[in-house]
């Protein structure tokens, strides 16, 4: 059926090899994650949803709190989350991953990049799928703000992309960067209001919201995606202007780096 | 023939930096911050000036670690020459190596579609293209396998069907005809070799096997420790080359 449907849109797509040959790098990206294994695409949605259950019992049954809606708020948050993490875990593997193409035939670095974003961003539309079936046991009124969701999401990208761009070369350079980059986004989690009220953020620790650049993108998704508000475009702005900053850094160490990094591959 | 340079090197050196410890680590970077390591240069090309014209099928041969591999690469791009080095290659390439060039995790398919379009085709034109394809590598039985599966020679075979097939402007090939099929395969990809000449297809082809060298190649270059000895027909090249084994 997804098949079907993934075919039905490439049909309607112009011909345009461009599009065609990110979508193709990102199709087999996206294979090779899910498609080997037996229950397949499934994991996809299994993972996340697994994960969730185990929190809300943590956090809902053993420490009671009274955040409404709990499952939705840990949710909405995660869904940012997901992405976030699995896209950095691609792009701190893209260059040994691509070696093959890189080294065998003309290729635009970027587009590389691009397709390892783009096959996250497929799971990511799985997982609001699910998102808005859970929601539908809830009484949730969804209002016009949801058109501020791809907004979030594009921001969410952009800073992925720039942080690809620099920990794939960086990773090539220190093997063990691995590791490191593993405790970093186990550290970040925490600092993201995903299970905890995004209020302790605002009142007392304000300084996370400006330096982790995850928090306002949780917090605002959450915004238009479960209260149906518009998003507080403080936060807003200072992520996009963090995530085009580290884009253009990204740019920059990637280009002049890049032709070494090669070398001792 | 035409005129037209298709790839042209001018002032290309290649050298490598190799330090004696191994750096690449946050442990051992930091373990011996103090500590200086000695650098290795290697010099694996020196000062290279040649240019290939559309249509030529342009040979290199060498002894081992002679630099043939490295420029081969320096010409794919992946390595970039030393400063004041310049590269210029016109036109769509493809490399082709024994082992490389195909993710073993996805199918001769999606491989076919995924190499074919990063040469510049539109995937109506592969469908089209896809069962000549397919035929010429004789791997019918085999389309939806996974590529890691494969044998060697169903491996090279496709890399072959696919870089006659895509429209590749320019074959950079290094090692690659060490028995690749058996001798109805190798008639057949004679053929095309022969036929790319004519169609006005660059061919830069790495090899010890002086036969293949001689056969097919119109040019000749040969390597010493990366020095570029001559470039000359491949009757007078091989003479050389054999001078120098001795």
């Amino acid at each position: 059926m997804l098949k079907k449907f993934l075919n039905y849109i490439v049909k309607y797509l112009p011909e345009n090899n461009k599009v065609e040959r990110i979508w193709i790098l990102s199709k087999s990206n996206f294979r090779k994650r899910y498609y080997g294994s037996s229950l397949g695409i499934i994991w996809a949605l299994i993972n996340p949803l697994f994960l969730l259950v185990i929190y809300y019992f943590i956090f809902n049954v053993i420490f009671l709190n009274e955040i409404e809606n709990f499952i939705l708020y840990m949710f909405s948050g995660f869904l940012i989350w997901m992405l976030f993490e699995e896209a950095s875990k691609e792009g701190l593997n893209t260059i040994t991953s691509n070696r093959y193409l890189i080294e065998n035939i003309r290729i635009k670095k970027l587009d590389i990049y691009i397709s390892g974003l783009l096959s996250k961003l497929f799971a990511l539309i799985f997982n609001i799928f699910s998102y808005f079936l859970i929601s539908l046991f809830f009484n949730i009124q969804y209002s016009a703000n949801i058109l501020f969701l791809p907004i979030l999401i594009s921001n969410l990208l952009i800073l992925n992309l720039g942080i690809s761009l620099i920990i794939s070369i960086i990773s090539v350079y220190l093997k063990d960067f691995n590791h490191f980059w593993d405790l970093f986004t186990l550290a970040l989690f925490w600092l993201n209001p995903i299970f905890y009220s995004e209020l302790i953020l605002y009142q007392s620790y304000r300084i996370i919201l400006y330096l982790n650049p995850v928090a306002g993108i949780i917090i605002n998704t959450r915004n238009v995606l479960l209260n149906g508000v518009s998003p507080d475009f403080n936060l807003l702005a200072i992520n996009f202007g963090q995530a085009i900053i580290i884009l253009i850094l990204g740019l920059i160490i990637n280009k002049k780096h890049f032709p070494k990094v090669i070398e001792i591959l | 023939m035409k005129d037209n340079t298709v790839i042209s090197l001018k002032n290309v050196s290649k050298t490598f930096k190799i330090k004696d410890r191994n750096d690449y680590t946050i442990r051992n970077t930091v373990a011996n911050i103090f500590r200086s390591s000695n650098i290795h240069y290697i010099e694996a090309l020196k000062n290279i000036n040649l240019e290939i014209k559309e249509g030529d099928f342009f040979g290199i041969i060498g002894r081992n670690g002679s630099g043939k591999s490295t420029l081969l690469k320096v010409m794919s791009q992946v390595y970039q020459p030393n400063k004041g080095g310049c590269v210029d290659i016109l036109g769509k390439y493809l490399k082709l190596t024994l082992g490389t060039g195909f993710d073993g995790e996805l199918t001769a398919k999606e491989n076919i579609y995924l190499n074919a379009s990063l040469l510049g085709l539109t995937f109506k034109r592969i469908g089209n293209k896809f069962q000549e394809i397919i035929e010429f590598a004789e791997l019918e039985e085999f389309v939806n396998s996974k590529v890691k599966y494969f044998s060697s020679g169903m491996y090279s075979r496709l890399a072959f069907a696919v870089a006659v097939h895509a429209e590749a402007d320019i074959f950079l090939i290094d090692e690659f005809f060490g028995g690749v099929g058996d001798e109805k395969f190798r008639q057949k990809s004679d053929k095309v070799f022969r036929d790319s000449i004519l169609k006005g297809k660059t061919v830069v082809f790495v090899s010890h096997d002086l036969n293949a060298i001689k056969e097919n190649c119109n040019k000749v270059l040969l390597l010493n420790f990366g020095e570029p000895i001559l470039i000359d027909t491949p009757e007078k090249v091989l003479k050389e080359y054999n001078r120098l084994l001795k």
